[in-house]
């Protein structure tokens, strides 16, 4: 069933809102089958930038894209993109099967055919049975999963999700984050997903663009963001994170502010200004050593979370596979981490 | 019910003994007066004479086509005025409900101003060379039928107007984001979501159609009769209070079928 | 509910005694009773609201120190629900003819006290027991001038039908009053002969009128207004409101020829708060002076035979007492007696598609 999908382009795309700039020329490429993540706070401009590229807000300036192809004037209807709501939009007066058949009507599609692709599209988002429903005698899910299949049925050239699944409870967004996966892949459908939870985007995407104050801070694959942030927002904004701040003295040498040194594995010319990223499951063993007092521990399960007051001055952050009895406050404890687990940017 | 339950209902008592001893009762009073006879006679005058069911069948075909004008009138200015901008929607609202303040029969006279053959209407027709007599807009059925639509428009336009407010505006994006067009945004989404905002007016309109009694006698030159003038006539002239009670009875009744029938209706229509 | 009003009414009537009684005992010094604070008198309204303050009402509070409240309109069935109900708000009210007969015949009016009320000026015939006749009124034909010029206008009901002669778009009352008898002269009935009226014979002569009658009016605003705005250039109306609008300078004028004659009546309410003041009041209207002023500002002259002693001559043409000859009288008591069944046909021949 993979259709040819398309790929986006945007380009310089401005939006002001009286005194709110929401979008500050911003640019993005999407290629064709890819699932991308705006992942970004609340505010930071992601659901207008959504909105930008479905055609519901007009840009200020810029341009939008599809297959090369000019759409910045087109209105939503002509611009052939399925879009999943956050609250799921159904059309509360049709049945599932109505809801699912309203972009093909629209397309004056025959109705054997209409009446094929849907139950098509029914079987592929497992609600198989449920056409003659309305919305509201579904689950929030199942309602989602409606809203997933009219977004697809029709064959759209992109598939846009705006936080879909914020209703949902834990267990079933990761059902739900896994089943989108799953359906993308196998139509090969070029998606954009937006989302403010950094495990979705983590979860769902080949690449992300991380969002904040209406510009986009990096686009890169996900152990790229996770591994090698470009710069404090996205260190501290995907997964927990030690961040400070310092200069290369020599060649794979920092000099963080307070005087401790690290040897770290950068190429970055001596005498930058340079921030460290230290992820608190990366600590263990390894040359660069920190010695200092547990001031708290929290046990998560899997791990233990520890707070560190370390002897020279610097508080970590740091995980521990979850062995023996939880340290209590007050403990004292080494740990290291090797210069290759340290991320200079 | 259960002793919570009047627990629960007791701060509505004054508003139930208010409604009792100045609704229910003069009404129920009222219909009193219609069997005061021991016998329904006065029924089988109400219903069984050609004049009377001849002026209740004219009341219920003027109040149909009053209703099917204002909701044709009703619904795009209600339309309009839920989806335009506020200044615009403010203005609107003034337009619609401005004449709820002013008296029917000031606003008769008005029309009578307007619509009569050396009436403001007419002449600007005439000297603009649209017409070569006067049309003829008042002391008729045309002339009733503007006047009754002017009065009971914001009747129409108010429910409308919340039904579509009522519309998630999500859902209309979405419709266009799968690609309808306004006028199929328009009778796929919001006509059938606005369905009750539609019976409402349309209820409420033809209901209070059925009553009229000033703008059809002032504006149709005594040739459109409604049931209100006779009613009026017997409680009035002739003191025919028993009768006058059967005839409104017999109006009541209608009415209330007419509800009955229009709120089986929207239920249907919410769960298709 | 009769029986149980009756008593009600009674013990009212019996109260009101009462209080009268010992009130006349402590007031022995001063000749009247003493004075409420207001009085209410229930009338049509507009110009006659107007008429009656300048010619009665600012007389009677300036004479007594009662402030006289108006309120409209004449509304039988309101007299009725106020009498039944015992809560009567109206000290004195105007009636029709045919319903003061009626009300009298229900019980609903107070007989007038001919000790404070002097009609000895007034004709015969309408010094009754019940009703107080407080002017005479005409229904008869009035036409614009610019359309029937020197003295073409029609002249009789005759002409009035003679729609060939006589083109032109035409307004006549939606009530069968006037209307049975007019049809009948035109039909050739003498207007001595008219009662009891041919129903069948005036409805069959109305069926010829029927398409040239334009507009069928309801207030007695109306035939002004229409041949006001030349909507109508033939309307029949009270001799009062076309008088008026000819004051004002509206080419219009009147034909007095075989008009209906009615005479206007006050009451007072059975029950009513003040009923001596309410006498009081209606003495002050049977005074010609005063009969005069609002014969001047109406049209409609007083029943006191004084009275046309006080009018200015240009005014004397306008008042229908001048025409009586001419004229004839609507006989109240076959009204009062048919009323409901005329009105019934009437309604069914106004349905009758023409």
């Amino acid at each position: 069933m993979a259709a040819p999908s398309a790929d986006l382009r945007i380009e310089g795309v401005s939006k002001r809102f009286g005194e709110v700039l929401a979008l500050d020329g911003v640019a993005l490429d999407i290629t064709s089958g890819e699932l991308l993540t705006i992942l970004g706070p609340s505010g930071s401009g992601k659901t207008t930038l959504l909105k930008v590229v479905a055609g519901f807000e007009k840009a200020d300036s810029g341009s939008v894209r599809i297959d090369g192809a000019e759409v910045t004037a087109l209105p939503p209807a002509r611009r052939d993109i399925g879009m999943v709501f956050q609250n799921y939009a159904l059309f509360p007066h049709l049945t599932v099967a109505g809801n699912v058949a309203f972009p093909l009507e629209m397309r004056n599609i025959g109705r054997a055919e209409i009446d094929r692709r849907v139950s098509e599209a029914l079987a592929l988002v497992e609600l198989a049975g449920y056409d003659r429903r309305l919305p509201k005698q579904l689950s929030g899910g199942q309602q989602q999963r409606v809203a997933l299949a009219r977004a697809i049925v029709f064959k759209p050239r992109l598939l846009l999700l705006d936080e879909p699944f914020g209703a949902l409870d834990r267990k079933l967004r990761e059902t739900m984050q896994l089943e989108v996966r799953r359906l993308q892949r196998r139509l090969g459908l070029t998606t954009i997903f937006i989302t403010h939870d950094q495990e979705e985007a983590l979860v769902l995407s080949d690449r992300i663009a991380v969002m904040n104050k209406g510009t986009i801070q990096q686009v890169a694959g996900t152990t790229e963001i996770y591994e090698r942030p470009a710069n404090d927002f996205v260190a501290d904004f995907v997964g927990e994170s030690n961040i400070f701040h310092g200069t290369m003295t020599a060649p794979g040498v920092v000099n963080l502010e307070g005087g401790r040194r690290l040897s770290v594995n950068s190429t970055t010319q001596p005498g930058a200004r340079v921030g460290v990223l230290m992820r608190p499951e990366r600590f263990g063993g390894g040359t660069n050593s920190f010695a200092g007092e547990v001031k708290e521990a929290v046990y998560l399960g899997a791990s233990f979370k520890l707070r560190l007051a370390c002897d020279d001055g610097l508080e970590l952050i740091v995980r521990q596979s979850a062995r023996g009895a939880l340290p209590i406050p007050g403990t004292r404890v080494s740990v290291g981490i090797d210069p290759e687990s340290i991320h200079v940017f | 019910m259960s002793s919570s339950g009047w627990a629960k209902a007791w701060p509505a008592l004054p508003a139930l003994v208010l409604l009792f001893a100045f609704f229910l009762y003069p009404l129920l009073r009222m219909l009193s007066f219609s069997v005061e006879t021991g016998n329904l006679d006065w029924y089988a005058k109400a219903l069984g004479e050609g004049l009377y069911l001849q002026v209740f069948w004219n009341t219920f075909q003027i109040a149909l086509i009053v209703t099917g004008v204002c909701l044709l009138l009703g619904y795009p200015l209600g339309f309009l005025i839920a989806t335009t901008t506020p200044g615009w929607a403010t203005l609107g609202f003034i337009f619609v409900l401005l004449p709820l303040w002013t008296s029917v029969l000031v606003r008769t006279y008005a029309w009578m101003v307007l619509l009569g053959r050396n009436g403001v209407f007419n002449r600007l027709l005439l000297d603009a060379g649209i017409v070569s007599d006067p049309l003829p807009l008042l002391h008729n059925f045309t002339g009733v039928l503007i006047g009754m639509v002017h009065v009971l428009l914001p009747y129409m336009v108010l429910p409308v107007y919340g039904a579509v407010r009522r519309v998630d505006p999500a859902i209309v994006a979405a419709a266009a984001g799968l690609g309808a067009s306004n006028v199929r945004i328009f009778w796929r989404i919001y006509l059938p979501l606005t369905l009750n905002g539609i019976f409402a007016g349309s209820v409420i309109v033809f209901v209070l159609s059925l009553g009229f009694f000033i703008t059809p006698a002032l504006l149709g030159g005594g040739r459109v009769m409604m049931i209100a003038v006779l009613i009026e006539q017997e409680v009035r002239q002739t003191l025919n209070w028993p009768f006058a009670a059967a005839l409104s009875a017999v109006l009541l009744a209608f009415t209330f079928a007419v509800y009955a029938l229009a709120q089986r209706f929207t239920r249907v229509e919410a769960q298709p | 509910m009769n029986i149980r009003n009756l008593r009600r009414r009674e013990a009212i009537s019996l109260l009101g005694g009462a209080a009268a009684i010992g009130v006349s005992g402590n007031a022995f010094a001063q000749a009247e009773l003493p004075k409420p604070a207001q009085i209410v008198v229930n009338h049509s309204g507009g110009s006659m609201g107007t008429a009656m303050r300048k010619a009665f009402f600012a007389g009677f509070e300036k004479k007594y120190g009662i402030r006289v409240v108006e309120t409209s309109p004449a509304d039988f069935g309101k007299l009725r629900a106020m009498v039944d109900s015992g809560n009567v708000e109206w000290d004195v009210t105007e009636i029709g003819g045919q319903d003061a007969i009626r009300a009298t015949k229900m019980g609903l009016v107070e007989k007038i006290d001919d000790k404070i009320v002097d009609r000895s000026k007034y004709p015969e015939n309408v010094r009754t027991p019940f009703v107080f006749a407080s002017s005479v009124y005409t229904t008869i034909i009035g036409y614009r001038t610019d359309v029937f010029k020197g003295g073409t206008q029609p002249k009789s009901w005759a002409d009035w039908w003679d729609v060939k002669k006589f083109p032109g778009a035409r307004s006549m009352r939606n009530h069968p009053v006037d209307n049975l008898e007019f049809a009948l002269i035109a039909d050739g009935v003498p207007m001595d002969k008219l009662y009891s009226v041919d129903f069948d014979r005036a409805f069959k002569k109305l069926d010829q009128i029927k398409p040239h009658v334009n507009v069928w009016w309801t207030t007695g605003q109306q035939p002004a207004q229409l041949l006001l705005d030349k909507e109508v250039v033939l309307a029949t109306g009270w001799n009062g409101r076309f008088y008026d609008i000819i004051k004002k300078g509206a080419p219009v004028e009147i034909e007095w020829n075989q008009g209906a004659l009615k005479q206007g009546s006050f009451v007072i309410p059975k029950g009513a708060k003040n009923v001596y003041w309410a006498n009081k009041m209606l003495a002050e209207m049977s005074v010609p002076q005063q009969q005069a002023i609002y014969a001047t500002e109406l049209g409609y002259p007083g029943l006191n035979l004084e009275s046309l002693n006080f009018v200015d001559a240009k005014v004397k043409p306008y008042l229908p007492t001048q025409y009586i000859d001419k004229q004839f009288w609507i006989d109240d008591s076959w009204w009062a007696e048919n009323g409901n069944k005329a009105l019934e046909l009437w309604n069914a021949w106004m349905l009758k598609k023409a």
